[in-house]
């Protein structure tokens, strides 16, 4: 292999969405498992899939019910504290060909809720390609499950076959985690925060500005501990929907709880954030005053312009960021992308087309195109965000930024940026000892 | 209830195995599957994919192509990584989706052929077998398909199969290559592991070969019987800190739980012990004394353990008898915990 393929922005932009070239569209080469792959492809190896986010209900425990293979690198999540939530029902191929396991499940259901103590809240059972193909009715045999062992249960759908579909499996999974909440009175001045399985940063300015607006309690599953806890999610008022993969859970929870809900985007640039503060104002009728925050987070770009000028960085997707419209933000606050890793898809390459307005020659790479495997730094970097990237340039001063607790909004901001002063002087310091 | 793990997480699977002995041999492997069973082999069971390069990628499937059998389209996606990538030859490793859509691996090799131009094997993995199976089956087509020469013998050079990090932990043959004591032969290789397809294409110019696991044995059997190659079994590499620990037992019951060849090498060392060995994986009676047995399940080593004072095992496994009043001595297995866990342990 001769290089790892690249395509300029303004390439890209010119193309249209509609005419991807086939080295940045999955479906049509090869997948490298780059670390940005394993991230994705193997729910449990980092972050949450699949396996981590139906564990998210408090106090439930998780039949996987598959071949071995699919839940091997579950053992990843031991040390997270998931050891004993975690059970197995290993199929054989007599067991796939006969389907006799669709009767086991109850069974082994049944067993969980006899051994523990106390007893689960819910028993979520996770299952595979093999019953995506096979087209297993998961609701009937969670009904099953239900009658057998006396505990709810809900399905979760890791199927990676169906990554590309209307309903893709992260988004199934947050339909599942929402389902098991029974409607109550609702309350005015309750809501929940939707989208994430980890809670927001504690100091995210999101909080105060619904507090101001006369909300007192904001839910958020990443946060409750119990069951009870969880349970008390649908006494909120609305919902405000961070993510779009948790639209149809929330779609889900107006029609069984009755719980409208309001979108909001994960954004960098701080005049977009604004935008959306004001409309969110004006959905819950409260005139949001975050001018405050606004004018910190400002500050923070503008004094990390000055110490270091323009840099130039690399952008990858292991980060709690849209790849693009994040260098899209370093670009407007006076910075240069050289390299993106990520996937375009139509939510992002409206952002695209704006990147290839400011940085026409910023090189767009798949981390899932084989020729990955030979990817070498060309063009001069300064510093690089996202765990992927990080990666690819080792020897260059950067940051994760994909911790648990989610950045969102000005917090956002002034967070990347703060960790981004971190890296960089520290790689300065480093620097000045050698 | 069988098959139900409530203490541990699932072994090694076939694919695994396959993939691990394909992993330096420098072809073009392809995992065919949508993308998890190929981000278990890189993220958990391959401990060399941050280490060393290798050309394994996942066959991208969604439903559609396999409910449609599209095999046209995996055979395309290979080719034009062919064109990509200077390879001798490519490998399809199978999981639970070809599996289930009983697709035709013949045909899919003779379809690759005919594309591409090289040399394609096949292993029918399942993703619901364990990795020994799964690396016997990579061992067995590789010798096959490419050490077909006879050449002349080199004296004093020895070949080993099944020195892969599943077996033995080790990602570089080094402490294989150290603990057989670089004076008494002339050369060594561990076919697969810091070696590649040259080497098992040269492996009838070996004098001996070692199986360093029961995976290995097909092939080492197909050397003895295409190019008269003798073939011994053992386990040169057991861990310092296992055999400083169990050098003092005497007049105990113990049992030893590995991967039959390396559990059998630690019986040798024990003096006056009445040691029975006990797999997870292959169990080859011919190597097997009265009293070793094959683990099936949880429950089964739940009720064997109180029989002994000591249990030289993975400690993963101490979590299925958490009561256990015994010694245990851990006995890493990367087929068990793997790497990765242990790390995190």
């Amino acid at each position: 292999m001769n290089k790892a393929c690249y395509f300029t922005a303004s390439e890209l932009a010119e193309r249209g969405i509609g005419n991807l070239p086939d080295e940045l569209c999955s479906a049509k080469h090869m997948i490298y498992s780059s670390p940005a792959t394993l991230d994705y492809n193997s729910p449990g190896a980092k972050g949450f899939g699949v396996k981590r986010a139906g564990l998210v209900i408090p106090e439930s425990v998780m039949l996987l019910v598959a071949p071995g293979c699919c839940g091997r690198n579950t053992a990843l999540l031991n040390s997270l504290g998931y050891s004993e939530r975690f059970f197995y029902l290993l199929l054989d191929d007599t067991d796939i060909v006969t389907g006799r396991y669709l009767n086991k499940i109850p069974k082994a259901c049944a067993e969980i809720a006899e051994e523990m103590n106390p007893k689960p809240s819910a028993i979520v059972i996770c299952v595979t390609c093999a019953d995506a193909l096979l087209g297993t009715d998961m609701d009937r045999v969670c009904r099953s499950c239900e009658e057998a062992s006396g505990i709810p249960s809900v399905p979760a759908y890791m199927y990676a076959l169906t990554r590309e579909k209307r309903l893709p499996p992260m988004a199934l999974v947050r339909k599942s985690v929402y389902s098991l909440l029974k409607p109550q009175k609702r309350k005015s001045n309750e809501c929940a925060l939707l989208g994430y399985f980890s809670a927001l940063n504690d100091t995210c300015e999101l909080y105060p500005l619904l507090r101001s607006a006369g909300i007192r309690e904001i839910h958020e599953i990443g946060r409750c501990k119990t069951f009870a806890e969880y349970s008390e999610i649908s006494r909120s008022n609305f919902s405000i929907v961070l993510n779009a993969e948790a639209r149809y859970a929330a779609q889900d929870m107006q029609k069984a709880l009755g719980i409208p809900f309001i979108e909001l985007t994960r954004l960098y640039r701080i005049d977009k954030i604004r935008t959306q503060y004001r409309l969110l104002g004006q959905a819950i009728g409260a005139d949001l005053d975050d001018a405050p925050y606004y004018a910190d987070a400002k500050k923070k770009t503008e004094e990390f312009r000055l110490k270091y000028g323009s840099l130039r960085f690399a952008v990858g997707e292991c980060l709690n960021a849209d790849s693009f419209e994040l260098a899209l933000s370093l670009l407007e606050y006076g910075h240069r992308v050289t390299e993106i890793y990520g996937t375009i898809g139509e939510r992002n390459f409206v952002f695209l087309k704006k990147i290839a307005e400011h940085s026409p020659e910023t090189r767009i790479y798949s981390n899932l195109d084989p020729s990955m495997l030979c990817y070498v730094r060309e063009p001069e970097t300064d510093a690089v965000i996202g765990n992927d990237a990080m990666y690819y340039h080792p020897d260059l001063p950067g940051i994760g930024f994909q911790e648990e607790a989610q950045p969102f909004g000005y917090q956002g901001v002034c967070a990347l940026f703060s960790q981004l002063d971190a890296a960089l002087e520290a790689n300065k310091r480093q620097e000045v000892q050698e | 209830m069988k098959k139900l793990l409530r203490h541990m997480s699932p072994l090694a699977p076939d694919d695994s195995g396959a993939c691990g002995v394909l992993y330096e041999m420098g072809g073009i492997t392809v995992i065919c599957d949508a993308g998890g069973c190929a981000g278990n082999v890189c993220g958990f069971d391959e401990p060399r994919w941050h280490e060393k390069k290798s050309a394994l990628f996942s066959a991208g499937l969604r439903d559609m192509d396999a409910i449609l059998g599209r095999d046209d389209m995996l055979i395309d996606k290979l080719a034009k990584i062919c064109r990509q990538i200077d390879a001798p030859f490519t490998a399809i490793v199978g999981t639970p989706v070809p599996a289930i859509i009983a697709t035709d691996y013949h045909a899919l090799q003779k379809a690759a052929e005919r594309k591409t131009g090289l040399p394609c094997i096949t292993m029918e993995t399942d993703g619901t077998k364990l990795y020994d199976f799964g690396e016997s089956l990579a061992y067995e087509r590789l010798f096959r398909r490419f050490a077909a020469e006879k050449l002349p013998v080199i004296p004093g050079s020895l070949g080993i199969i099944g020195a892969t990090p599943l077996n033995t932990g080790f990602t570089n043959a080094d402490p294989v290559i150290r603990s057989l004591g670089t004076q008494e032969y002339a050369k060594i290789t561990c076919f697969g592991l810091d070696s590649g397809l040259d080497a098992v294409s040269r492996a009838s110019e070996y004098a001996e070969i070692m199986v360093i696991s029961p995976s290995g044995l097909k092939a080492a059997q197909y050397l003895h019987e295409t190019f008269g190659t003798p073939f011994s079994v053992g386990y040169p590499c057991l861990p310092e800190a296992v055999l400083r620990k169990t050098e003092s037992l005497s007049g105990k019951r113990v049992l030893i739980v590995h991967q039959q060849f390396a559990a059998n090498t630690l019986r040798q060392t024990l003096k006056h012990c009445d040691t029975d060995c006990a797999t997870w994986f292959l169990l080859d009676r011919s190597f097997a004394e009265p009293g070793d047995f094959r683990i099936t399940d949880e429950e089964m080593l739940a009720e064997a353990a109180p029989h002994y004072d000591v249990i030289i095992a993975d400690r993963v496994l101490h979590r299925i008898v958490p009561h256990y009043s015994g010694l245990w001595i851990d006995f890493p297995h990367d087929a068990v915990s793997g790497s990765a866990e242990r790390g995190t342990l």
